[in-house]
């Protein structure tokens, strides 16, 4: 086993002493070459949990175990032990991307450190158009790709990946969970953080979801997804953002995002709902629609979004 | 060893990334410094020798203050607000490792300015340099205090809070520190600060320096330079490791 959390608990104390509870006894474990995805809104705790795995921020109770020794005992070796990629870009003022990823992987490497790796990250990521130019005349994209490798040069035991393929184009978001997965041969394990639901399923061993502050499931994405195995989901591209359209009631939870819209149905109601659809389409209500299984999304946004779909 | 080839591939990370900014921040200080020699002769005419070289051996001591204490806190105000100081908390490096390459780089950028004042001075005024072999330690020593200072208390406050005490301290330095002029010109209470504040011992210990056969110091003014050098890097490192 390579991480241990055990019951972590963080209290943050606010200006007016107020408590605001940001991970509230979590508890899971990640084992050797696991892809493991945190999944979770903005504000869930995603970010605090990584924090504390890392030794930056001392839990209120519980404790973490790296490779069988407390992260609180030395937080340098939690640190060699773990390599990461933040949320945030990485500013790399005059760094040119070569020069960025070099210097980490001695960093950790020291003498030891093989330089063709960088050359072949690059190659596997296209990026060698960037590699010898200056960091701050660089895309999101790239700088984002830069800040990747840096992590994964010289992989530690665990790598932490927070959201790794923000504003990474689709061709290249493909070559980099390659990279991800060929990590994980070599025994590397993964965290993968994110709040892309649809992207993570493809990737990711097991999963947990966390809502304010505490995991609300957690396992394969076929047992997350079970509690809603046998049900499909229809999602419609309205005309209109503004279109007023009344749900059938047979819908199980509906969520609505400007002018797309989903819901749930029971495999029984399948032809009912395309019947419904159709009047729809006739009426210019909706462009068009789409039935499919459900995904770790539609568990995802019902589990976490429960406010939404109650006041519907 | 490990260390060492931390110290040496954090201080490249961090040079290379500031490169630009380094060169434009020397060539400041250059300016800064040789205007600080020549255009306090404006201020003060018909200036005496020994105003002159109070000025010429004041420059450099203002150079390290400036670093330090200015351009420090508004970088470190930067990485704080960019996501960068983060960032480098995940290193798998000691922190004091991270800090000791960036003081070297602060350090290294105000040396061009030092030497280019210097040399500006005594060519234009010739005011009785007499360069001591006490320059290297006290170099050494006023930058070491002023920029462990500058790091002590722009990791303590807030970005703002720190960039007002920067903007205080600069212009404290230049018009009511006896780095310039003579301590004795001060009123009384500020003198009395200026015995507790490390301004004061930072001039004092540099004028003796560059002109030994003009100007003494005694070895008071090194040990509290020293005790605020430990005092600024000790809360630094202290924050650095806070959680």
């Amino acid at each position: 086993m390579i991480l241990d959390v055990k019951g972590v608990t963080k209290i943050y104390t606010g200006s007016n002493k107020s408590q605001n509870i940001v991970n509230d006894n979590l508890s899971f474990h990640i084992n050797e070459g696991e892809i493991f995805g945190l999944l979770g809104q903005n504000g869930a705790g995603k970010t605090t949990l990584v924090n504390q795995i890392l030794g930056l921020v001392t839990p209120n109770s519980g404790d973490i175990h790296l490779l069988g020794e407390s992260v609180l005992a030395s937080p340098v070796r939690a640190r060699t032990i773990c390599s990461v990629q933040p949320q945030s870009q990485v500013p790399l003022g005059f760094l040119t991307p070569k020069q960025a990823v070099t210097l980490m992987g001695k960093m950790r490497a020291g003498k030891h450190f093989d330089a063709t790796r960088v050359d072949a990250l690059f190659e596997a990521l296209s990026m060698g158009e960037w590699a010898n130019i200056e960091g701050e005349k660089l895309s999101g994209g790239a700088k984002r790709l830069t800040a990747f490798c840096m992590a994964v040069v010289v992989p530690g035991r665990l790598v932490i990946l927070d959201e790794p393929t923000n504003d990474v184009d689709p061709v290249r978001r493909r070559y980099l969970w390659q990279v991800i997965r060929d990590l994980t041969k070599n025994g590397t394990s993964v965290i993968l953080v994110t709040h892309n639901v649809v992207e993570a399923e493809k990737a990711v061993d097991r999963v947990a979801i966390i809502d304010q502050g505490k995991f609300i499931t957690q396992g394969t994405p076929s047992e997350v997804k079970r509690a809603v195995s046998d049900q499909l989901r229809i999602e419609l591209n309205l005309a209109q953002a503004f279109t007023d359209l009344e749900v059938p009631t047979w819908a199980l939870s509906s969520h609505r995002n400007g002018a797309r819209l989903m819901f749930s149905i029971d495999q029984a109601d399948v032809l009912a709902t395309i019947d419904w659809a159709k009047v729809q389409v006739d009426q210019g209500l909706i462009i068009d629609y789409s039935l499919s299984p459900t995904t770790i999304e539609d568990v995802y946004i019902e589990l976490t979004s429960q406010k939404v779909v109650d006041s519907k | 060893m490990n260390v060492l080839n931390h110290y040496k591939y954090v201080f490249q990370m961090q040079f290379l990334r500031n490169a630009g900014f380094l060169v434009f921040m020397a060539l400041i200080q250059m300016l800064i410094s040789i205007g600080i020699v020549i255009g306090f002769t404006y201020l003060i005419p018909n200036a005496n020798t020994q105003s002159i070289l109070y000025l010429a051996t004041g420059a450099p001591t203002i150079i390290l203050i400036f670093t330090g204490i200015v351009i420090l806190p508004q970088q470190i105000g930067t990485s704080k607000a960019d996501g960068y100081m983060a960032f480098m908390r995940t290193w798998p490096v000691n922190r004091a490792v991270i800090l000791a390459a960036d003081t070297t780089i602060w350090l290294l950028i105000t040396i061009p300015g030092i030497i280019v004042a210097t040399v500006v001075a005594h060519l234009m005024f010739s005011p009785g340099y007499d360069i001591s072999w006490t320059v290297i330690p006290a170099i050494l020593l006023i930058a070491l205090t002023s920029i462990g200072v500058g790091y002590g208390f722009s990791y303590l406050l807030s970005p703002v809070a720190s960039l007002a005490i920067s903007q205080v301290v600069v212009f404290g330095a230049l018009m009511f520190s006896p780095v310039n002029f003579p301590m004795e010109r001060l009123p009384e209470w500020l003198q009395m600060l200026h015995e507790v504040l490390p301004i004061y011992s930072m001039s004092e210990i540099m004028r003796a320096a560059l002109a030994s056969s003009t100007f003494d110091v005694g070895l008071g003014h090194y040990v509290k330079l020293m005790i605020w050098c430990i005092l600024g890097y000790g809360g630094a490192v202290f924050i650095l490791n806070r959680k």
